[in-house]
């Protein structure tokens, strides 16, 4: 019986680990491919260079694309933050009735097809004079954003015990200074989490910017799309290289500051 | 403990509605306008007999989408890319689920990180990976040439294929987690009753562990289901315009051709889509919760 199981067992380990590899692969395989001194993505690369790394920078579509990514995050993060938290805080702390429903209502985004999210939202913005703006791009991207601030920042506080911030109270603390001192540093490293989440969605949203989008703005995902359009050659292999080690960056942030494990269960 | 804790915060006054209201409101105000007016704009378009400037209510753009051979074919493609890569990921995605659940192994962590890796990296590495694995250069064709087993590279990218690949690729850690979370709260007695009791392993696991774990394989089924008849970007892709579904036949309504009224009722006949097999779902689950 016990030889089996084993035998079993390794049968098991050996099929998890080519699935591991199959997951993991595509990721991977980005990185050899930006060293290659070919002029096509071909694998295995022949020769090694940095030019292609060279070429991301050389002209100013990547850079310019970069810039719009950037500043769209950063301040789509921000505000998605500042309502999700204060949004997080109402619901956990102050349960209020349907709150099942509100808690529901702002982690819609994540369900409805991204497609028809963009396609409602390019109608809204078209109407109001939007469309291809600055403004509309940061508040598709707050909306996007916001379902992954909430949901890590309600996990968190849901942990935090209010008995403490009750303690502080009671020893003569108002409201503000018992939140502010005791809850707000304990909740320091699931806002952390959650903005992080924020930038990495939004630096990579991909569906609803294409919609809204126009000559002059354009994110880093769809520039290297347009790219891709005219030439498959290892510039693209170079530039996801760099993207990689921005998200790692920001996963290795995540885990040591909320855990992984937890954003996905 | 708990109760004096709540009472700090539950006692209903008009202060503590306001602070609530106030909290909520600018969270509410996001949704209301990127979300629900957008999409209560979109609904109305596509029952409105046309646009701008509606003078009467319609079901005309349903009737001409569903008369339409080129819609319902793309619908066709769209609904069969949902089951073969719903049916992929759960033969594929069980056995992982099965190791992360039982296996106490070391390397545990590892491959949990390995497994939901795809959702961690940006659509654009993915993609890129895939078009270095598929394309006529890529690892796939330089090994089937190097083993002598093609004579020219055969063309794996933009097709059905690879846009099903890329699906089953992202989609994998949705139905591992699934499957992975009703399977550890199965207790291993159950099926170590049976083995002790003579069944064989195949039997055990046929009659005992599959039964009970259906409820993941479901659940993580209509997590794929649904994302894959509202995906863009793989199709897009890895498909290059080879493989057209319903949510690029929306784009080309909105974009290409500046259709509204039709780009709207796709969008909306997607999201019933949705919505039906969700529903189905919980019915499902509530009936078999009642048993």
């Amino acid at each position: 019986m016990s030889s089996t199981h084993h035998s079993s067992g390794r049968l098991l380990s050996i099929y998890v680990a080519l699935i591991v590899l199959f997951l993991a692969l595509p990721v991977l395989i980005v990185i050899p491919s930006a060293f290659s001194n070919d002029v096509t993505l071909a694998f295995p690369p022949r020769g090694i260079s940095l030019k292609w790394f060279a070429n991301v920078f050389r002209s100013s579509e990547f850079t310019d694309a970069f810039l719009v990514s950037a500043s769209v995050a950063t301040l789509a993060a921000t505000i998605s933050m500042v309502i999700g938290t204060l949004a997080a805080i109402a619901l956990v702390r102050y349960r209020p009735p349907g709150r099942e429903a509100f808690l529901l209502l702002f982690l819609t985004p994540l369900i409805f097809p991204a497609i028809v999210l963009a396609a409602a939202l390019s109608m809204v913005l078209g109407s109001l004079g939007l469309l291809r703006t600055f403004t509309g791009l940061v508040l598709a991207h707050v909306l996007v954003t916001l379902p992954y601030v909430v949901r890590t920042v309600v996990s968190t506080l849901s942990e935090i015990d209010v008995a403490l911030e009750e303690a502080a109270f009671t020893l003569g603390a108002n409201r503000w200074r018992s939140f502010t001192h005791v809850t707000l540093p304990l909740l320091r490293p699931g806002l952390l989490a959650a903005a992080t989440f924020a930038l990495i969605i939004s630096f990579d949203e991909f569906t609803i910017s294409l919609f809204l989008v126009g000559p002059g703005l354009k994110t880093l995902p769809l520039e290297i799309y347009n790219y891709t359009d005219a030439n498959i050659d290892p510039t693209i292999a170079a530039i996801s290289t760099i993207l990689l080690c921005i998200t790692l960056v920001g996963i290795v942030m995540i885990e040591k500051l909320a855990g992984l494990g937890k954003q996905f269960t | 403990m708990r109760s004096t804790a709540d009472s700090y915060l539950r006692r209903f006054d008009w202060r503590r509605a306001a602070l609530v209201s106030g909290l909520l409101a600018p969270g509410l105000l996001v949704l209301v306008l990127a979300l629900l007016v957008p999409f209560a704009m979109m609904t109305m378009m596509s029952f409105e007999d046309r646009y701008p400037n509606a003078t009467a209510m319609t079901l005309a753009h349903y009737v001409s989408f569903l008369q339409d051979s080129y819609f319902v074919g793309i619908a066709v493609r769209t609904f069969l890319l949902a089951i073969v890569v719903t049916a992929i990921t759960a033969v594929l995605g069980y056995p992982v689920a099965w190791y992360l659940a039982r296996s106490h192994s070391r390397w545990k962590h590892i491959v949990f990180v390995g497994v939901i890796s795809p959702l961690l990296v940006s659509i654009v590495v993915r993609t890129i990976g895939w078009t270095i694995i598929l394309g006529n250069e890529g690892l796939v064709n330089n090994l089937l040439l190097g083993i002598g087993i093609v004579d020219e590279p055969i063309r794996l990218m933009d097709s059905f294929w690879s846009v099903t690949v890329g699906m089953v690729h992202v989609l994998l850690p949705f139905m591992v987690l699934s499957i992975a979370a009703v399977l550890g709260k199965i207790d291993p007695a159950y099926g170590e009753a049976a083995y002790t009791l003579g069944a064989t392993p195949i039997r055990t696991f046929l009659k005992v562990t599959l039964p009970l774990s259906i409820q993941g394989i479901a659940a993580g089924s209509v997590i794929v289901f649904c994302l894959t008849i509202g995906s863009y970007i793989t199709p897009i892709w890895l498909g290059r315009g080879h493989v057209t579904v319903l949510a690029i036949a929306i784009y080309d309504q909105m974009v290409t051709l500046v259709d509204w009224p039709m780009g709207a009722t796709a969008s909306m006949i997607l999201t019933l889509g949705t919505l039906a097999v969700l529903l189905t779902y919980g019915l499902v689950t509530r009936r078999l919760a009642q048993r």
